[in-house]
Protein backbone atom coordinates (compact mmCIF):
# COMPACT_ATOMS: atom_id res chain seq x y z
CA UNK A 1 0.00 0.00 0.00
CA UNK A 2 1.32 2.94 -0.84
CA UNK A 3 2.22 6.01 1.85
CA UNK A 4 0.05 8.38 2.36
CA UNK A 5 0.23 12.43 2.59
CA UNK A 6 -1.79 15.06 4.66
CA UNK A 7 -0.41 18.15 2.80
CA UNK A 8 -1.85 21.57 4.78
CA UNK A 9 -1.60 24.89 3.17
CA UNK A 10 -4.15 28.02 3.23
CA UNK A 11 -2.94 28.62 -0.61
CA UNK A 12 -5.25 26.61 -3.23
CA UNK A 13 -1.91 26.62 -5.47
CA UNK A 14 0.25 25.00 -3.64
CA UNK A 15 -1.80 22.16 -1.79
CA UNK A 16 -2.83 21.60 -6.05
CA UNK A 17 1.16 21.46 -6.87
CA UNK A 18 2.04 19.06 -4.17
CA UNK A 19 -0.78 16.96 -4.44
CA UNK A 20 0.13 16.43 -8.28
CA UNK A 21 3.81 16.14 -7.40
CA UNK A 22 3.67 13.72 -4.44
CA UNK A 23 0.90 11.60 -6.85
CA UNK A 24 3.46 11.29 -9.38
CA UNK A 25 5.95 10.07 -6.95
CA UNK A 26 3.61 7.47 -5.94
CA UNK A 27 2.41 8.67 -2.87
CA UNK A 28 -1.28 8.76 -2.06
CA UNK A 29 -2.78 12.07 -0.97
CA UNK A 30 -5.42 14.18 0.92
CA UNK A 31 -4.96 18.35 1.14
CA UNK A 32 -6.80 20.28 4.19
CA UNK A 33 -6.70 24.20 3.87
CA UNK A 34 -5.88 24.87 7.55
CA UNK A 35 -4.82 23.73 11.09
CA UNK A 36 -8.64 22.74 12.02
CA UNK A 37 -9.14 21.04 8.53
CA UNK A 38 -6.01 18.73 9.17
CA UNK A 39 -7.13 17.65 12.75
CA UNK A 40 -10.30 16.79 10.97
CA UNK A 41 -9.21 14.63 8.76
CA UNK A 42 -6.53 12.96 10.83
CA UNK A 43 -9.31 12.14 12.93
CA UNK A 44 -11.20 10.31 9.99
CA UNK A 45 -7.88 8.71 8.46
CA UNK A 46 -4.62 7.44 9.36
CA UNK A 47 -1.57 9.43 7.62
CA UNK A 48 1.92 8.23 7.63
CA UNK A 49 2.91 11.65 7.41
CA UNK A 50 1.64 15.57 7.34
CA UNK A 51 3.34 18.13 5.40
CA UNK A 52 2.26 21.30 7.62
CA UNK A 53 2.36 25.05 6.63
CA UNK A 54 3.25 27.16 9.75
CA UNK A 55 1.67 30.82 8.70
CA UNK A 56 -2.26 29.68 8.82
CA UNK A 57 -5.31 31.55 9.75
CA UNK A 58 -7.54 29.73 12.01
CA UNK A 59 -5.20 27.17 13.69
CA UNK A 60 -1.06 27.31 12.29
CA UNK A 61 0.73 24.63 11.97
CA UNK A 62 2.40 25.33 14.98
CA UNK A 63 -1.19 24.14 16.78
CA UNK A 64 -1.80 22.30 14.58
CA UNK A 65 1.58 20.48 15.54
CA UNK A 66 1.02 20.39 18.84
CA UNK A 67 -2.50 18.53 18.35
CA UNK A 68 -0.91 15.93 15.68
CA UNK A 69 1.83 14.99 18.31
CA UNK A 70 -0.59 14.51 21.20
CA UNK A 71 -2.78 12.87 19.58
CA UNK A 72 -1.48 11.04 16.48
CA UNK A 73 1.61 10.34 17.38
CA UNK A 74 2.04 7.55 14.64
CA UNK A 75 1.79 10.51 12.04
CA UNK A 76 4.99 12.22 11.07
CA UNK A 77 5.28 16.20 10.57
CA UNK A 78 7.06 18.34 8.26
CA UNK A 79 7.20 21.77 8.61
CA UNK A 80 6.74 24.09 5.55
CA UNK A 81 7.79 27.66 5.76
CA UNK A 82 7.25 30.54 2.85
CA UNK A 83 10.25 32.28 5.27
CA UNK A 84 13.38 31.56 6.23
CA UNK A 85 12.26 32.54 9.63
CA UNK A 86 14.75 29.39 11.40
CA UNK A 87 14.25 30.40 14.90
CA UNK A 88 10.71 29.25 14.26
CA UNK A 89 11.42 26.16 12.51
CA UNK A 90 13.68 25.20 15.49
CA UNK A 91 10.94 25.67 17.42
CA UNK A 92 9.09 23.25 15.32
CA UNK A 93 11.76 20.40 15.43
CA UNK A 94 11.92 20.40 19.31
CA UNK A 95 8.00 20.07 19.39
CA UNK A 96 8.13 16.85 17.36
CA UNK A 97 8.18 18.10 13.76
CA UNK A 98 10.80 15.64 12.09
CA UNK A 99 11.63 17.90 9.22
CA UNK A 100 11.59 21.62 7.68
CA UNK A 101 11.53 23.16 4.10
CA UNK A 102 11.70 26.56 2.93
CA UNK A 103 9.56 27.12 0.30
CA UNK A 104 9.63 27.53 -2.74
CA UNK A 105 9.88 23.85 -2.46
CA UNK A 106 12.20 22.08 -4.44
CA UNK A 107 10.55 18.67 -5.78
CA UNK A 108 13.62 16.63 -5.88
CA UNK A 109 14.60 17.63 -2.15
CA UNK A 110 10.59 17.22 -1.15
CA UNK A 111 10.65 13.56 -2.07
CA UNK A 112 13.75 12.59 -1.27
CA UNK A 113 13.42 13.94 2.33
CA UNK A 114 9.61 12.55 2.79
CA UNK A 115 10.86 8.90 1.21
CA UNK A 116 13.62 9.16 4.01
CA UNK A 117 11.04 9.84 6.32
CA UNK A 118 8.93 7.50 6.13
CA UNK A 119 11.86 4.60 5.10
CA UNK A 120 13.29 5.92 8.80
CA UNK A 121 9.54 5.45 10.20
CA UNK A 122 8.99 2.10 9.22
CA UNK A 123 12.52 0.96 10.48
CA UNK A 124 11.86 2.16 13.35
CA UNK A 125 8.45 0.34 13.70
CA UNK A 126 10.00 -2.97 12.08
CA UNK A 127 12.33 -2.42 14.87
CA UNK A 128 9.60 -1.77 17.55
CA UNK A 129 8.35 -5.27 16.80
CA UNK A 130 11.43 -7.45 16.79
CA UNK A 131 12.51 -5.97 20.08
CA UNK A 132 8.52 -7.08 21.23
CA UNK A 133 8.85 -10.17 19.99
CA UNK A 134 12.44 -11.28 21.10
CA UNK A 135 12.66 -9.26 24.63
CA UNK A 136 10.21 -11.72 25.98
CA UNK A 137 12.42 -14.88 24.49
CA UNK A 138 15.72 -12.72 26.29
CA UNK A 139 13.80 -12.47 29.28
CA UNK A 140 13.69 -16.01 29.74
CA UNK A 141 16.47 -17.11 28.34
CA UNK A 142 17.76 -15.12 31.63
CA UNK A 143 15.51 -16.28 33.84
CA UNK A 144 16.98 -19.88 33.67
CA UNK A 145 20.15 -19.09 34.82
CA UNK A 146 19.04 -16.40 37.75
CA UNK A 147 16.95 -19.66 38.79
CA UNK A 148 20.09 -21.94 39.19
CA UNK A 149 22.11 -19.13 40.59
CA UNK A 150 19.83 -18.71 43.78
CA UNK A 151 19.41 -22.32 43.84
CA UNK A 152 23.19 -22.63 44.36
CA UNK A 153 23.52 -19.31 46.76
CA UNK A 154 20.49 -21.13 49.06
CA UNK A 155 22.55 -24.44 49.08
CA UNK A 156 26.09 -22.34 50.25
CA UNK A 157 23.57 -20.94 53.11
CA UNK A 158 22.77 -24.25 54.16
CA UNK A 159 26.67 -25.71 53.97
CA UNK A 160 27.63 -24.36 57.65
CA UNK A 161 30.04 -27.12 58.81
CA UNK A 162 34.00 -26.87 58.58
CA UNK A 163 34.12 -30.12 56.60
CA UNK A 164 31.53 -28.84 53.19
CA UNK A 165 34.18 -26.08 52.69
CA UNK A 166 34.87 -27.69 49.55
CA UNK A 167 31.41 -28.29 48.36
CA UNK A 168 31.02 -24.67 49.18
CA UNK A 169 33.68 -23.27 47.21
CA UNK A 170 32.52 -25.09 44.45
CA UNK A 171 29.09 -23.54 44.46
CA UNK A 172 30.72 -20.32 44.82
CA UNK A 173 32.65 -20.86 41.52
CA UNK A 174 29.67 -22.12 39.53
CA UNK A 175 27.24 -18.63 40.39
CA UNK A 176 30.44 -17.20 39.53
CA UNK A 177 30.92 -18.57 36.33
CA UNK A 178 27.17 -18.32 35.62
CA UNK A 179 27.44 -14.51 36.82
CA UNK A 180 30.21 -14.15 34.01
CA UNK A 181 28.74 -15.85 31.07
CA UNK A 182 25.03 -13.88 31.59
CA UNK A 183 27.14 -10.37 31.88
CA UNK A 184 28.82 -11.69 28.51
CA UNK A 185 25.29 -12.24 26.98
CA UNK A 186 24.30 -9.29 27.99
CA UNK A 187 27.11 -6.75 27.17
CA UNK A 188 26.85 -9.30 23.30
CA UNK A 189 23.04 -7.94 23.10
CA UNK A 190 23.81 -4.43 23.98
CA UNK A 191 26.64 -4.37 21.52
CA UNK A 192 24.77 -5.78 18.71
CA UNK A 193 21.43 -2.73 19.53
CA UNK A 194 24.25 -0.22 19.78
CA UNK A 195 26.04 -0.98 16.55
CA UNK A 196 23.41 -2.60 14.09
CA UNK A 197 20.50 -0.74 15.09
CA UNK A 198 21.17 2.55 15.83
CA UNK A 199 23.23 2.90 13.54
CA UNK A 200 20.69 1.76 10.93
CA UNK A 201 17.87 4.09 11.70
CA UNK A 202 19.79 6.78 12.52
CA UNK A 203 21.05 6.77 8.71
CA UNK A 204 17.62 6.41 7.37
CA UNK A 205 18.73 2.78 5.75
CA UNK A 206 15.45 0.29 6.26
CA UNK A 207 16.00 -2.69 8.50
CA UNK A 208 15.03 -5.63 7.09
CA UNK A 209 13.54 -7.29 9.81
CA UNK A 210 13.01 -10.96 8.18
CA UNK A 211 17.18 -10.29 8.44
CA UNK A 212 17.44 -8.74 12.50
CA UNK A 213 15.33 -12.20 13.54
CA UNK A 214 17.60 -14.03 11.99
CA UNK A 215 20.65 -12.45 13.24
CA UNK A 216 19.01 -12.40 16.71
CA UNK A 217 18.71 -16.08 16.44
CA UNK A 218 22.35 -16.99 15.85
CA UNK A 219 23.63 -14.41 18.41
CA UNK A 220 20.66 -16.49 20.89
CA UNK A 221 22.51 -19.76 19.91
CA UNK A 222 25.90 -18.69 20.24
CA UNK A 223 25.15 -16.82 23.53
CA UNK A 224 23.76 -20.53 24.43
CA UNK B 1 7.88 55.87 -22.26
CA UNK B 2 5.48 58.12 -24.31
CA UNK B 3 2.15 56.52 -24.50
CA UNK B 4 -1.05 57.54 -25.88
CA UNK B 5 -4.05 57.11 -23.22
CA UNK B 6 -6.06 54.97 -25.64
CA UNK B 7 -3.06 52.45 -26.13
CA UNK B 8 -2.73 51.90 -22.76
CA UNK B 9 -4.30 48.62 -20.83
CA UNK B 10 -4.66 49.43 -17.46
CA UNK B 11 -5.61 47.38 -14.43
CA UNK B 12 -6.34 49.29 -11.27
CA UNK B 13 -5.91 47.30 -7.94
CA UNK B 14 -7.25 48.12 -4.82
CA UNK B 15 -6.32 46.19 -1.48
CA UNK B 16 -9.22 46.66 1.53
CA UNK B 17 -8.58 46.26 4.94
CA UNK B 18 -10.03 45.55 8.05
CA UNK B 19 -7.60 48.01 10.44
CA UNK B 20 -5.75 49.94 7.83
CA UNK B 21 -6.21 52.08 5.29
CA UNK B 22 -6.64 51.17 1.42
CA UNK B 23 -3.67 50.53 -0.96
CA UNK B 24 -3.92 51.25 -4.57
CA UNK B 25 -1.91 50.14 -7.46
CA UNK B 26 -2.26 51.09 -11.23
CA UNK B 27 -0.54 48.84 -13.54
CA UNK B 28 -0.96 50.32 -17.33
CA UNK B 29 0.48 48.46 -19.86
CA UNK B 30 1.42 49.66 -23.59
CA UNK B 31 -1.31 48.22 -25.23
CA UNK B 32 0.62 47.20 -28.12
CA UNK B 33 4.48 45.61 -26.49
CA UNK B 34 2.31 44.98 -23.57
CA UNK B 35 5.27 46.30 -21.60
CA UNK B 36 4.90 47.62 -17.74
CA UNK B 37 4.87 52.06 -18.66
CA UNK B 38 5.52 54.69 -16.01
CA UNK B 39 7.65 52.78 -13.95
CA UNK B 40 10.51 55.71 -14.68
CA UNK B 41 10.25 57.23 -11.72
CA UNK B 42 10.25 54.06 -9.34
CA UNK B 43 12.07 53.86 -6.65
CA UNK B 44 15.03 51.71 -6.70
CA UNK B 45 16.02 50.18 -3.36
CA UNK B 46 19.73 48.19 -3.00
CA UNK B 47 17.81 45.20 -3.78
CA UNK B 48 16.55 45.96 -6.95
CA UNK B 49 20.22 45.64 -7.87
CA UNK B 50 21.09 42.95 -10.92
CA UNK B 51 24.05 41.57 -9.09
CA UNK B 52 21.80 41.37 -5.79
CA UNK B 53 20.82 37.97 -5.71
CA UNK B 54 20.83 37.58 -9.58
CA UNK B 55 19.23 34.64 -10.39
CA UNK B 56 21.05 31.46 -11.48
CA UNK B 57 20.22 31.41 -15.16
CA UNK B 58 20.23 35.78 -15.81
CA UNK B 59 20.67 35.97 -19.19
CA UNK B 60 21.69 40.07 -18.51
CA UNK B 61 25.05 41.75 -19.40
CA UNK B 62 26.93 42.73 -16.33
CA UNK B 63 26.60 46.50 -17.48
CA UNK B 64 22.83 46.30 -16.64
CA UNK B 65 22.75 48.06 -13.74
CA UNK B 66 19.09 46.93 -12.19
CA UNK B 67 17.15 43.51 -12.35
CA UNK B 68 13.95 44.41 -14.93
CA UNK B 69 11.60 42.30 -12.40
CA UNK B 70 12.86 43.70 -9.23
CA UNK B 71 12.65 47.44 -10.52
CA UNK B 72 8.65 46.72 -11.44
CA UNK B 73 8.05 45.06 -8.21
CA UNK B 74 10.21 47.92 -6.12
CA UNK B 75 6.62 49.96 -5.38
CA UNK B 76 4.46 46.84 -4.01
CA UNK B 77 7.43 45.25 -2.36
CA UNK B 78 8.24 47.85 0.02
CA UNK B 79 4.41 48.40 0.42
CA UNK B 80 3.86 45.11 2.03
CA UNK B 81 7.27 44.35 3.49
CA UNK B 82 5.83 44.51 7.17
CA UNK B 83 2.64 42.36 6.36
CA UNK B 84 1.57 38.44 7.00
CA UNK B 85 0.64 36.22 4.13
CA UNK B 86 -2.67 35.18 5.33
CA UNK B 87 -3.72 38.27 6.34
CA UNK B 88 -7.12 38.76 4.95
CA UNK B 89 -8.39 41.51 2.56
CA UNK B 90 -10.53 42.92 -0.05
CA UNK B 91 -8.96 43.02 -3.33
CA UNK B 92 -11.04 44.96 -6.19
CA UNK B 93 -9.45 44.89 -10.22
CA UNK B 94 -10.87 47.32 -12.37
CA UNK B 95 -10.53 47.13 -15.66
CA UNK B 96 -11.92 48.70 -18.74
CA UNK B 97 -14.37 45.96 -19.47
CA UNK B 98 -15.19 44.65 -16.28
CA UNK B 99 -14.96 44.67 -12.20
CA UNK B 100 -13.25 41.74 -10.26
CA UNK B 101 -13.73 41.65 -6.53
CA UNK B 102 -12.80 38.71 -4.44
CA UNK B 103 -11.79 38.38 0.07
CA UNK B 104 -8.93 36.73 -0.07
CA UNK B 105 -5.56 36.74 1.61
CA UNK B 106 -2.60 39.49 1.30
CA UNK B 107 -0.22 36.63 -0.55
CA UNK B 108 -2.97 35.49 -3.04
CA UNK B 109 -3.86 39.77 -4.03
CA UNK B 110 -0.41 40.56 -4.18
CA UNK B 111 0.47 37.25 -6.06
CA UNK B 112 -2.32 38.47 -8.67
CA UNK B 113 -0.70 41.81 -9.35
CA UNK B 114 3.15 40.87 -9.28
CA UNK B 115 2.80 38.65 -11.80
CA UNK B 116 1.52 41.34 -13.90
CA UNK B 117 4.45 43.27 -12.66
CA UNK B 118 7.07 40.28 -13.42
CA UNK B 119 5.73 39.26 -17.07
CA UNK B 120 5.70 42.45 -18.27
CA UNK B 121 9.47 44.03 -17.26
CA UNK B 122 11.30 42.85 -20.25
CA UNK B 123 13.06 40.18 -18.29
CA UNK B 124 14.08 38.05 -21.22
CA UNK B 125 13.03 35.07 -19.51
CA UNK B 126 9.41 36.19 -17.77
CA UNK B 127 9.00 37.55 -21.99
CA UNK B 128 7.56 34.34 -22.41
CA UNK B 129 4.72 35.05 -19.97
CA UNK B 130 4.01 38.38 -21.67
CA UNK B 131 0.81 37.63 -23.86
CA UNK B 132 -0.49 36.24 -20.59
CA UNK B 133 -1.02 40.00 -19.19
CA UNK B 134 -3.29 40.84 -22.39
CA UNK B 135 -5.80 38.00 -20.77
CA UNK B 136 -5.01 38.63 -17.30
CA UNK B 137 -7.17 36.99 -15.03
CA UNK B 138 -7.01 38.39 -11.07
CA UNK B 139 -6.94 35.43 -8.61
CA UNK B 140 -7.23 32.63 -11.09
CA UNK B 141 -7.38 29.07 -9.65
CA UNK B 142 -3.98 27.13 -10.46
CA UNK B 143 -6.13 24.92 -13.40
CA UNK B 144 -7.53 28.36 -14.55
CA UNK B 145 -3.59 29.34 -14.58
CA UNK B 146 -2.50 25.69 -16.09
CA UNK B 147 -5.30 26.41 -18.69
CA UNK B 148 -4.29 30.06 -19.71
CA UNK B 149 -0.69 28.82 -19.95
CA UNK B 150 -1.48 25.92 -22.23
CA UNK B 151 -4.01 27.73 -24.50
CA UNK B 152 -1.43 30.81 -24.66
CA UNK B 153 1.24 28.94 -25.55
CA UNK B 154 -0.64 26.45 -28.09
CA UNK B 155 -2.20 29.94 -29.63
CA UNK B 156 1.44 31.20 -30.39
CA UNK B 157 2.40 28.01 -31.75
CA UNK B 158 -0.32 28.19 -34.32
CA UNK B 159 0.87 31.31 -35.33
CA UNK B 160 4.16 30.39 -35.64
CA UNK B 161 3.27 27.34 -37.88
CA UNK B 162 1.47 29.72 -40.08
CA UNK B 163 4.04 31.59 -40.80
CA UNK B 164 5.96 28.63 -42.09
CA UNK B 165 7.70 27.70 -39.08
CA UNK B 166 7.87 24.27 -37.23
CA UNK B 167 5.64 24.30 -34.13
CA UNK B 168 5.72 22.41 -31.38
CA UNK B 169 2.45 21.09 -30.33
CA UNK B 170 3.75 18.57 -27.70
CA UNK B 171 4.19 21.13 -25.06
CA UNK B 172 8.10 20.50 -24.53
CA UNK B 173 9.49 23.80 -25.29
CA UNK B 174 6.49 24.92 -22.67
CA UNK B 175 7.92 23.03 -19.85
CA UNK B 176 11.68 24.35 -20.41
CA UNK B 177 10.26 27.84 -20.40
CA UNK B 178 8.91 26.81 -17.13
CA UNK B 179 11.68 25.83 -15.46
CA UNK B 180 14.05 28.67 -16.66
CA UNK B 181 10.79 30.94 -15.19
CA UNK B 182 10.79 28.76 -12.32
CA UNK B 183 14.54 29.71 -11.44
CA UNK B 184 13.85 33.21 -11.92
CA UNK B 185 10.92 33.01 -9.41
CA UNK B 186 13.38 31.06 -7.02
CA UNK B 187 16.38 33.99 -7.48
CA UNK B 188 13.17 36.32 -6.82
CA UNK B 189 12.10 34.89 -3.62
CA UNK B 190 15.64 34.95 -2.62
CA UNK B 191 15.65 38.66 -3.37
CA UNK B 192 12.10 39.34 -1.36
CA UNK B 193 13.08 37.25 1.31
CA UNK B 194 16.10 39.54 1.95
CA UNK B 195 13.94 42.87 0.84
CA UNK B 196 10.91 42.03 3.49
CA UNK B 197 10.23 41.80 6.98
CA UNK B 198 7.42 39.22 7.40
CA UNK B 199 6.28 36.69 4.81
CA UNK B 200 3.71 37.91 2.40
CA UNK B 201 6.00 39.07 -0.38
CA UNK B 202 7.53 36.18 -0.68
CA UNK B 203 4.77 34.11 -0.18
CA UNK B 204 3.05 35.88 -3.18
CA UNK B 205 6.14 34.72 -5.22
CA UNK B 206 5.64 30.83 -4.48
CA UNK B 207 2.49 30.80 -5.51
CA UNK B 208 3.46 32.09 -8.59
CA UNK B 209 6.29 29.32 -8.43
CA UNK B 210 4.34 26.45 -7.57
CA UNK B 211 1.89 27.02 -11.10
CA UNK B 212 5.33 26.78 -13.15
CA UNK B 213 6.20 24.17 -10.56
CA UNK B 214 2.93 22.07 -10.98
CA UNK B 215 2.46 22.93 -14.84
CA UNK B 216 4.54 19.54 -15.91
CA UNK B 217 2.51 17.42 -13.70
CA UNK B 218 -0.54 19.07 -14.64
CA UNK B 219 -0.20 18.10 -18.32
CA UNK B 220 0.85 15.02 -17.39
CA UNK B 221 -1.94 13.96 -15.08
CA UNK B 222 -4.23 16.86 -14.83
CA UNK B 223 -5.49 17.14 -18.45
CA UNK B 224 -7.01 13.52 -17.74
CA UNK B 225 -9.57 15.43 -15.15
CA UNK B 226 -10.84 18.16 -18.33
CA UNK B 227 -10.34 15.93 -21.17
CA UNK B 228 -13.83 14.98 -20.59
CA UNK B 229 -14.94 18.74 -20.86
CA UNK B 230 -13.79 18.34 -24.80
CA UNK B 231 -14.92 15.01 -25.88
CA UNK B 232 -17.38 16.80 -28.04
CA UNK B 233 -14.48 18.05 -30.44
CA UNK B 234 -13.85 13.65 -30.21
CA UNK B 235 -16.94 12.27 -30.85
CA UNK B 236 -17.64 14.90 -34.28
CA UNK B 237 -13.80 14.37 -35.14
CA UNK B 238 -14.72 12.37 -38.27
CA UNK B 239 -17.35 14.94 -39.50
CA UNK B 240 -16.75 18.12 -37.37
CA UNK B 241 -19.27 20.68 -38.93
CA UNK B 242 -22.40 19.19 -37.89
CA UNK B 243 -21.67 19.57 -34.48
CA UNK B 244 -24.52 18.37 -31.85
CA UNK B 245 -28.12 18.51 -32.60
CA UNK B 246 -29.30 20.30 -29.94
CA UNK B 247 -26.75 23.05 -28.09
CA UNK B 248 -26.50 23.42 -24.82
CA UNK B 249 -28.39 26.81 -23.93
Amino acid sequence: MNDKILVVDDEESLRLTMKLKLKAAGFEVEVAEDGEAAIEKLRGQKFDAVLLDINMPRMSGIEALGIIRQQFPQTEAIMLTGFADFSTAIECLKNGARDYLVKPIDTTELITRLKSLLRSKSSEQALFEVQRQYSSIFLNDMLGPLKEMRSSLEKVLKLKGKSETAQREKLIEDVHDRCDKMAKEIQLLLDFSHTEIEKKTSEGVSINTTELAERLKQLREKIK
Amino acid sequence: MNVNQKDIIRYQYKFEFERSPEINFDVDLDANSLVLVGEDNAPRPDWTKLKFNQCENCPLSSDVEYCPVAVNLARIVEKFRDDVSFESTVVTVKTKERTFVKKTTLQKGIASIIGLFMTTSNCPIMDKLRPMARFHLPFATSVETFFRSISTYLTAQFLLSRKGKEPDWTLAKLLDYYKAINTVNKGMSNRLAKASERDANVNAVVILHSFGDGISYFIQDGLEEIEPMFSVFFENEENPIQGTANPPH
